[in-house]
């Protein structure tokens, strides 16, 4: 192995914090040096306000802001099955007009979760097909197709089974 | 010839001298043609040689002017003065990375992270045989954008997980790790994939999917994470593990 150069010697040493002298037999001796600066990173803080700073880390936040929508009606929703198993006697489900109004936001943030979801569903999902994999539109389609096919079944039941 | 300036406001830090980094103003010649990164190299050749940063190819290919253009993560060589001026521009170290000087970032713990992964093809065989590995088209074209990762790290600036979680192995490490478990050569699936779920790798993804917005080569980071998350999760809940 040869000798290290002067050269890479001082990269070393820059390196280092101290710097290395090659003697004559070709080993390396480590000298003290008053030249040589010891490096000193400054660690940069994210700001609190990071979100605001790209469109697309605005909408990532809505999109997980959704999520609280949905847990606060589902919330609603367990307190009412909770009221309905004291018996039919006395229970009056909810309603009106502001009942109805924070149902329609909820379901606003629900339809906007599942469609940002399911459109991301041809990115995520790799489908081998022989050599080559399934194309992720064809998967994105596939998924809103079933939704679709989930829905309509769904509120088959609630509406016909209900009744 | 024009005489129309722009002016560009560059941080500063030199840890011997400063506590903090802070922005200098420049007035350099403004040209249609100019990228950002020929802006800094007037100012360094005219103005103020002790400007600290790092470039190579001028070109997108090396992957070494990263910096945060108007608080965008860009490559400094891809960054047209005209899609900024006549208002001045801001240039800033990536974030998410300590600063050593001016615009140049520690870059240790990203190599750290990319050796992690094992960005490499793995083999049973101690030696290589004789002959070559061949693949189709159709094989190449599994992990083809992957492998255009340059490493330039502008992921990591607009990741905001990194700063949350600075052990997170990142996207672009993920990205090559992907690259290399599409790989018809590779035998390091299951190896490479313990390392992927495991603490501080694909979990950490909360999918912003900023870093595949930023990447100067087409690369989508954020695809390679949640294929990586979906599969996983398929090896645990079907029995034949997902294959």
């Amino acid at each position: 192995m040869s000798p290290m150069s002067s050269r890479d010697a001082g990269s070393q040493a820059r390196l280092d914090g101290e710097a290395r002298a090659t003697a004559a037999d070709g080993v390396s001796a480590r000298i003290p040096t008053r030249t040589v600066q010891r490096r000193i990173a400054y660690p940069v803080k994210q700001p609190f306000t990071w979100w605001t700073r790209r469109r697309g880390y605005l909408l990532y936040m809505l999109r997980e802001l959704t999520a609280v929508g949905i847990a606060a009606w589902m919330l609603l929703f367990l307190v009412e099955i909770a009221r309905a198993r004291q018996g039919a006697g006395g229970y009056e489900p909810l309603g009106g007009p502001l009942f109805v109004a924070i149902s329609l936001v909820c379901l606003a943030l629900a339809l906007w979760h599942s469609l940002t979801f399911l459109s991301l569903a041809g990115l995520f999902m790799r489908i081998p097909l022989g050599d080559r994999t399934v194309p992720p539109r064809l998967i994105g389609r596939a998924m809103f197709g079933a939704l679709g096919v989930v829905t309509v079944v769904i509120a088959s039941l609630l509406i016909w089974g209900g009744a | 010839m024009t005489h129309e300036t722009i002016t560009l406001s560059v941080t500063r830090f030199d840890p011997g001298q400063n506590n903090r980094p802070r922005l200098q103003g420049y007035e350099v010649p403004y040209r249609d043609d100019w990228v950002v990164l020929d802006a800094l190299n007037w100012i360094k050749s005219h103005l103020d040689g002790s400007v600290t940063y790092r470039w190579s190819c001028r070109m997108g290919i090396c992957g070494s002017c990263g910096m945060n253009v108007n608080g965008q993560p860009k490559l400094g060589c891809s960054a047209f003065l005209r899609e900024y001026f006549p208002e001045p521009v801001v240039v800033e170290p990536m974030a998410n990375f300590p600063i050593i000087r001016d615009l140049v970032v520690d870059m240790s713990s990203f190599m750290e992270k990319l050796r992690w992964v094992k960005p490499w093809i793995i083999r049973d065989e101690t030696a290589v045989g004789p002959g070559e590995h061949r693949q189709t088209p159709a094989q190449v074209d599994q992990y083809r954008q992957f492998s255009m990762c340059i490493n330039c790290m502008l992921c990591y600036s607009a990741c905001p997980v990194i700063p949350i979680e600075p052990e997170f192995v990142g996207p672009a490490a993920i990205a090559l790790a992907r690259r290399y478990q599409l790989d018809s050569r590779d035998r390091g699936g299951q190896e490479r994939l313990g390392t992927l779920t495991g603490s501080d790798a694909i979990w950490d993804c909360s999918f912003v999917g900023e870093c595949s917005a930023v990447c100067p080569k087409g690369v989508d980071p954020a695809k390679a994470i949640q294929q990586t998350k979906f599969e996983s999760t398929l090896g645990m809940l079907l029995p034949w593990g997902g294959q």
